[in-house]
């Protein structure tokens, strides 16, 4: 029986696939980026139809501000960012399209002949829901997510602190060019 | 029929913030004047630059005004009138919050201009300072309110508003909510002294009129926001609920207007240094004393 919940997740499903598409047929990186953001929402209102409300919101939220900061990296690295240098960017065509391939044969397989077990016909409560998930998180999973944060911290201000030039080397130019060497090179010529 | 009415006082709160912007920033109090700005601006011409990217410079605007009357359907303005009472309310103001980012960076970047871009892309910073200022204070009056449903935010601050019961999460929530409605002093995405009106520079007509609707929306939602969570949403003596949701809404935003007028514009490395390493610290020590308060006084 085809329900109007049915329509609504298959619309949503289309519509992350196509924005999944969009990202690879542009040349814009702040499209490519915003195009993969709006698939990730379209996941996050297949979440809403299917009244897993928290999951939604939250895969709706944080979807946002990833996929903008990704942007800005993106624009930062290529060197075409726009996409109107008609600058051909793609590689190792033939190697990605058999990766892609079976990777998607795989994704299918897995969906068509795992054991989901009993099918829940009826959601529970939403206020209910956040609770549970609340308790999931700060009970049996704790551990879990604590390890996570702090692995991803970790990673955050390793990150960081390798990107920042130490202090020292900066201070002391050794090439002539800075207006530090100039002086001194006046200096000497007088 | 609520859906209607509330968005009929939105389009109301619109108008009011107009006359209150123009009389407060600069000191000219006219009822007639957001008429014809409005008029104005649908009647002139809207330019469309050279080579832009077309899809983001149209919808850029459009997504800023759906995000900030997204946001606004899950606020309270009376016992029962809301748009949607979500479950996860709190929450779900943030997630339509975050698209304002989105809509900035799309009308940032589609017009294939540099002030336009640079302004889009200060936004991104700017969010990196402010968002966690948004986040953490709504922790703590969720804390308080054992629930993320907005009207139960309200129904928990019928004895002790927010704003006296953690005063600090109040005025780290005031701060970071104009920015992120880029209102002075936090204006940098739109300033017009620096970057010609950044985002807004490249926009003309009834795209323009689109956007500042949205802005003028988004502020509305977030003064709107602020009353929910921190000052006792429609709870007050004498007057019907609803009246002193509007008094609370206006009063809110007049002091966002006055705070602004008063400020020069933030430095973006400023902005971030002091949200990062003052807000931040604050809003955790924030969490702490209410999680205590919870413990002691039950």
């Amino acid at each position: 029986m085809i329900t109007a919940q049915a329509i609504f997740i298959g619309f949503f499903g289309i519509a992350a696939v196509w924005f999944g598409v969009v990202v690879f047929r542009t040349f814009s990186m702040v499209r490519s980026a915003i195009a993969l953001l709006f698939s990730q929402t379209a996941l996050g209102a297949m979440f809403l139809t299917m009244e897993v409300e928290f999951l939604g919101v939250l895969q709706i939220m944080m979807m946002a501000t990833e996929m903008s900061i990704m942007a800005i990296f993106m624009v930062m690295f290529m060197m075409d960012p726009g996409g109107m240098g008609e600058m051909d960017m793609t590689h190792q065509k033939q190697f990605s399209l058999t990766a892609g391939f079976i990777s998607f044969v795989g994704a299918v397989a897995v969906a068509v002949f795992i054991d989901w077990g009993p099918v829940s016909t009826v959601a529970v409560d939403s206020v209910e829901q956040t609770k549970a998930l609340g308790f999931e998180l700060l009970d049996r999973s704790m551990l879990i997510f604590e390890m996570a944060g702090i692995t991803i911290l970790t990673a955050m201000i390793a990150a960081t602190a390798v990107a920042i030039k130490p202090a020292s080397k900066t201070s002391q130019p050794k090439s002539s060019s800075t207006a530090h060497g100039d002086h001194q090179h006046k200096e000497q010529s007088k | 029929m609520t859906s209607l009415l509330i968005l009929l006082s939105l389009a109301f709160g619109v108008y009011l913030l107009a006359v209150l912007e123009a009389w407060i920033v600069n000191g000219r109090f006219q009822l007639s004047r957001p008429v014809y700005s409005a008029l104005a601006l649908l009647g002139r011409e809207s330019i469309i630059p050279r080579k832009p990217d077309l899809l983001f410079f149209e919808t850029g605007p459009i997504i800023l005004l759906i995000a900030a009357l997204l946001a606004a359907a899950v606020i309270p303005l009376a016992p029962g009138f809301i748009i949607a009472d979500l479950a996860t309310g709190a929450l779900f103001l943030n997630a339509a919050l975050a698209y304002v980012l989105v809509a900035l960076i799309m009308a940032g970047w589609g017009p294939n201009g540099a002030y336009a871009m640079i302004g889009g892309w200060r936004f991104l910073g700017q969010l990196i300072a402010y968002a966690m200022l948004i986040v953490m204070p709504i922790t703590a009056v969720a804390m308080r309110a054992e629930s993320l449903v907005t009207t139960e935010i309200v129904l928990s601050q019928s004895a002790v508003w927010n704003i006296f019961y953690q005063p600090l999460g109040f005025a780290l929530f005031f701060i970071a909510s104009m920015g992120l409605a880029f209102m002075p002093p936090f204006d940098m995405p739109t300033a017009k002294s620096e970057l010609a009106g950044g985002v807004e520079a490249e926009y003309s007509g009834f795209r323009l009129a689109i956007f500042r609707l949205g802005r003028m929306v988004l502020v509305i939602t977030l003064a709107a926001a602020t009353v929910t969570f921190y000052l006792g949403g429609w709870h007050g003596p004498g007057l019907a609920p609803w009246v002193w949701s509007a008094i609370k809404i206006l009063l809110v935003t007049a002091a966002m207007l006055l705070v602004g007028k008063y400020l020069p514009r933030i430095r973006e490395s400023d902005l971030l240094a002091w949200c990062w390493k003052l807000g931040i610290p604050l809003a955790l020590i924030n969490i702490f004393i209410v999680g205590i308060l919870l413990v002691v006084i039950p």
